[in-house]
């Protein structure tokens, strides 16, 4: 039977939940090392400098915000089309990108 | 036969008017549609049920939605916008905003009509004959008891009693615990707040949707070819040209925006039609030609869970969720118990209903490839609602706008209408108007989960509880929706106010071919606690001790486990409570003892709840911003559908800043705007969006102390930010152990003990609810008004639920046949409230929305067994059940 909530896993020494959908539940868990975690799981065995770009894009305008930027956002914050930031990251932006920078995932709190 | 028109001279407003109509036409469609009135709301399908269109002509109040044009020669109609303006108010208008009678507001014009007539004719009237004049206008939101303050008040300002002024609170007043009208209040009283089907949507198609009249088939084709030949038809879509999953999916992607190959429930969508007017689209989507083939309907969790029921959902069994809970040691406790009781309770697929009916709107803003899909709809979780739709839709760049919102309940929790109206926009390129019938919006939106749950109490020879059993199944319906997670809320809150060492629960969650449950009102803890008070009273009758003590000895304290084991590091007043109410307890008491004998029995009963607020890792954020005219923004989408949460919002900044109210303002509607705040469910609002505003507040005000001032030029000389974003997080992140149920839950309650009085005819089993009393501890107040409202509200949705309603797919089809709450069937209220600061409150607040209809069921059951000797274990206690339990004494 499977359990709809969250689950915890340790990374990087750290107690981490994610929710049912591969989603940090708390931004405030994500750090660079996990992130490098996470990717390498994820088939991307380095992050590049562009990787960190869009990644820092992600968690300033959601600090800023408090919420997830859209694609246009993310297109004129980083430079990049939506071709390549859909082929950077493994599950595309929305599953890859937004979730490797550690944002929630907005479907969460019930 | 050809239709006769026909020239008519009215006045509309003031202004004399030539209206050329056909025989047919109505009042409402003249004043909507021809003169943009949007005061004039549908609600009830034109069948005269609601009131929502209520005008005056000629002095009388009258339904426009039955009233033919053609009868109105020289007629004077005057519409809640020919009253007054936002900026100079009638004093009816002004009546209901300073009574707290306006919630969703979506009743509220025609309220302020059928006032108008009356005044008119009567400036001082009393409650009675208010109930009369307004026996065909319905409310929802509040219990009708401010409605009928508002009347009344309104009346003392016609007569001159009194002014506005007088009465009104001034911007410099005191920010908490003073009822400064709602933000949204005057233009919800004048008629100009704009809900979903009052938007102007120029070229807009309509769309009407194909649904299924079968619980569970195959659909084994559809031929459009004749209904896309209809006139003024623009097209039909179908699953195919949905180009992203067609799932709306929160945690489980069962539920398509429009069936691929098999339906699940009544209603299931197959296919949409969109057309030039809503007639055309209507008519053409009678021409779709589905071809099904029927399989076996799963009506109940039994029939779901026998061996050899099919499965309805593929990849996954039936039985699709399971959480026990084990504390300590129930089986020796029961062993050794002094008193055990036990029973079944039952209760019913209920619909939430609220006033509006589904609606949205769609439209691609902007040119070039990657146009906004704009959605304009009633979602009560914007950002979670715009992410269900990306993801079924297969669109990104979206921007979902809440629209003024007529009351949900938890209803609109859910994607119902926005993602086959999305569709439609984005497969034609055009702007798509999706407004189903009352009847439709019945069918097809989530309802009240079910809940079937034997019980056993025990207690020792000194009345305290010792042990709890629970044996729970759960009717989710067809969809999983949130399934799991309102079941886990009643499990969370499931020894509710009491210390009870020993529990041994079980609980279930069936799949079936019923409406699918989700959110309603309080969300899976009304269901338990119809059980679990009831079997209070049970036991407390057994052990002959008085309802009311049994209940304040049991109470928790402090340091005590709840039911998953957690220790309660917060405050709990319930005892307090019990003391606050036995007053009223004893007077109801002793009043009942005169009404022992005869045909007319009355009875007194009680129900507590400690509903949880702050659930582990719920989180929230909100944006405080400083203006160019020195007055403060809070950006966060907290949906207000009618709780007030407006005002919330505002009166916390205003305390927090120490600025009058109308520096303070709140933008809560717009996914472009806000933070992701999550949904208004749950009663988190205040705690959790509230506690997230505070701390953007508190940022703020922080950094004003630096630069010397609250002042935009000030903090741009100082090169200080002027935004800010603050957060609240629940400390407590882990999940319920999956075999025991143990961990941690709710970070803080809302305490409440509800009475009810009654009276049963023991004759015919009616029952007379003559008076609901609260005593409520929800933390200091806000804002007083809004608290009232929602126990009022709530109690009088829990006097439904206990006496009247109850959904059946595909019979519950309008107001009438939902057994919706009218003046007459209201009921005298009071609330009594305790202040007591929570640990981590917002400035010390909690919520009550959900509470207040927690407890209000097993009170009036309690009150009819005091009453008559019967205990009614199957809601609603219809009369015929309470006639036929009485037969069998």
């Amino acid at each position: 039977m499977q359990e709809f909530g969250r689950e915890a896993r340790i990374l990087a020494g750290r107690k981490i939940y994610f929710d049912w959908e591969g989603f940090f539940w708390d931004s405030g868990d994500w750090s660079e090392e996990v992130a490098v975690l996470l990717a390498w799981e994820g088939g991307l065995s380095e992050l590049t400098a562009t990787h960190w770009k869009v990644m820092r894009f992600f968690r300033d305008y959601y600090a800023y915000h408090g919420r997830a930027p859209l694609n246009r956002h993310l297109r004129e914050g980083t430079e990049l089309s939506l071709s390549e930031l859909e082929s950077l990251f493994p599950g595309g932006i929305r599953l890859g990108a937004r979730r490797l920078s550690g944002l929630p995932n907005p479907k969460s709190c019930f | 036969m050809e239709d006769i028109m026909k020239k008519i001279n009215l006045k509309i407003n003031g202004r004399p008017r030539q209206v050329v109509t056909d025989p047919d036409m109505l009042l409402v469609d003249l004043l909507r549609v021809g003169h943009r009135l949007t005061s004039v709301k549908q609600s009830c399908d034109r069948k005269g049920q609601c009131g929502a269109c209520t005008v005056v002509v000629n002095g009388k109040a009258t339904l426009a939605c039955i009233t033919k044009v053609a009868s109105l020669e020289g007629a004077d109609i005057i519409t809640d916008e020919g009253l007054g303006t936002p900026a100079n108010p009638h004093l009816i208008q002004e009546a209901y905003v300073l009574s707290g009678a306006i919630q969703c507001g979506f009743c509220t014009p025609g309220m302020i009509m059928a006032t108008k007539a009356l005044l008119d004719v009567n400036p001082d009237p009393s409650t009675e004959e208010i109930k009369k004049a307004f026996r065909r206008n319905l409310c929802r939101c509040t219990g009708y008891i401010k409605i009928i303050d508002a009347v009344k008040l309104a009346g003392r300002f016609v007569r001159g009693e009194i002014k506005p002024e007088d009465i009104r609170p001034k911007p410099t007043d005191a920010k908490m615990g003073v009822s400064h009208p709602r933000p949204s209040a005057m233009i919800k009283a004048c008629g100009t707040a704009e809900f979903t089907g009052d938007i102007e949507l120029p070229g807009a198609l309509e769309l009407a949707a194909v649904r299924s009249p079968h619980a569970h088939a195959l659909v084994k084709g559809i031929d459009t070819s004749v209904a896309e030949k209809m006139p003024g038809v623009v097209g039909v879509i179908t699953a195919k040209d949905i180009k992203g999953t067609n799932r709306l999916k929160y945690i489980i992607g069962d539920r398509p925006v429009l069936c691929e190959g098999k339906v699940q429930q009544l209603g299931d969508a197959v296919a949409a039609v969109v057309a030039n007017t809503r007639e055309q689209a209507l008519a053409a989507a009678k021409a779709v030609k589905v071809k099904y083939e029927l399989l076996p309907v799963l009506s109940s969790p039994q029939e779901a869970l026998a061996e050899d029921a099919p499965q309805i959902h593929a990849d996954r069994p039936n039985l699709c969720y399971v959480q026990p809970v084990i504390k300590g040691d129930a089986a020796g406790a029961f062993a050794k118990a002094a008193a055990v009781v036990e029973g079944r309770f039952k209760t019913q697929i209920n619909h939430q209903a609220p006033m509006e009916p589904e609606a949205s709107v769609a439209f691609l803003e902007g040119d070039g490839e990657d146009p906004v899909l704009v959605i304009i709809g009633r979602s009560i979780n914007i950002h979670g609602s715009m992410a269900i739709l990306q993801q079924a839709l297969g669109y990104e760049n979206m921007r979902y706008e809440e629209a003024y919102s007529g009351g949900q309940f938890g209803l609109k929790l859910e994607v119902v209408t926005e993602g086959i109206a999305g569709a439609a926009a984005l497969h034609f390129k055009r702007p798509i108007r999706y407004i189903p019938s009352l009847e439709e919006s019945i069918l097809i939106t989530s309802k009240r989960h079910a809940f079937d749950t034997h019980i056993k109490l025990a207690a020792d020879a000194k009345g305290k509880l010792t042990a709890m059993a629970m044996d729970i199944v759960v009717d989710n319906g067809a969809y999983y929706s949130i399934g799991d997670v309102i079941l886990r809320r009643a499990l969370h809150m499931l020894s509710s106010s009491y210390y009870i060492p020993n529990i041994d629960t079980h609980s279930r969650l069936v799949y079936t071919n019923n409406p699918y449950g989700s959110a309603a009102r309080g969300a899976g803890p009304p269901q338990t606690h119809y059980a679990l008070e009831c079997a209070m009273d049970m036991l407390a009758e057994k052990l002959k001790l008085d309802p009311l003590e049994f209940r304040k000895h049991n109470s928790l304290k402090t340091g005590q486990t709840k039911a998953t084991g957690y220790v309660e590091p917060d405050v709990w007043p319930f005892p307090e409570l019990c003391d606050a109410i036995k007053p009223f307890y004893e007077r109801a008491k002793n009043e009942r003892s005169a009404h022992q004998n005869g045909t007319i029995r009355r009875g007194v009963g009680l129900g507590a709840a400690a509903f949880g607020i702050g659930q582990p890792a719920d989180k929230a954020a909100a944006v405080a911003e400083l203006d160019f005219d020195d007055g403060v923004t809070v950006y966060a989408a907290a949906a207000d559908p009618g709780e007030g949460n407006d005002s919330m919002l505002t009166q916390l900044a205003a305390q927090v800043l120490g600025l009058p109210m109308d520096k303070v303002r709140a933008v809560s509607r717009n996914t472009d705007q806000t933070a992701a705040s999550g949904p208004a469910s749950g009663s988190r609002i205040t705690y959790m969006i509230g506690g997230a505003a505070v701390d953007a507040l508190t940022q703020l005000k922080n950094a004003a102390l630096e630069v010397g001032s609250l002042s935009y030029s000030a903090f741009k000389e100082a090169g200080k930010p002027t935004h800010y974003l603050g957060e609240k997080k629940i400390l407590e992140t882990a999940s319920l152990d999956p075999d025991t149920g143990q961990g941690p839950t709710f970070e803080s309650n809302v305490h409440a003990i509800q009475m009810a009085e009654v009276e049963v005819n023991t004759e015919t089993g009616e029952v007379k609810i003559l008076r609901m009393t609260t005593a409520v501890d929800a933390g200091p107040i806000i804002n007083p008004h809004n608290v009232q409202g929602q126990l009022e509200g709530g109690m009088d949705m829990g006097a439904g639920y206990a006496l009247r309603e109850e959904h059946i797919a595909g019979k519950t089809k309008d107001w009438v046949s939902f057994k919706f709450p009218t003046m007459k069937t209201s009921f005298d209220m009071e609330v009594l409230t305790r202040e007591t600061p929570r640990i981590r409150g917002t400035l010390g607040a909690t919520g009550v929305g959900e509470m207040s209809m927690v407890s209000t069921a097993p009170a009036i059951i309690n009150a009819i067994k005091d009453a008559c000797g019967v205990w009614i274990q199957d809601l609603p206690a219809t009369p015929a059940k309470v006639k036929a339990a009485l037969s069998r004494t």
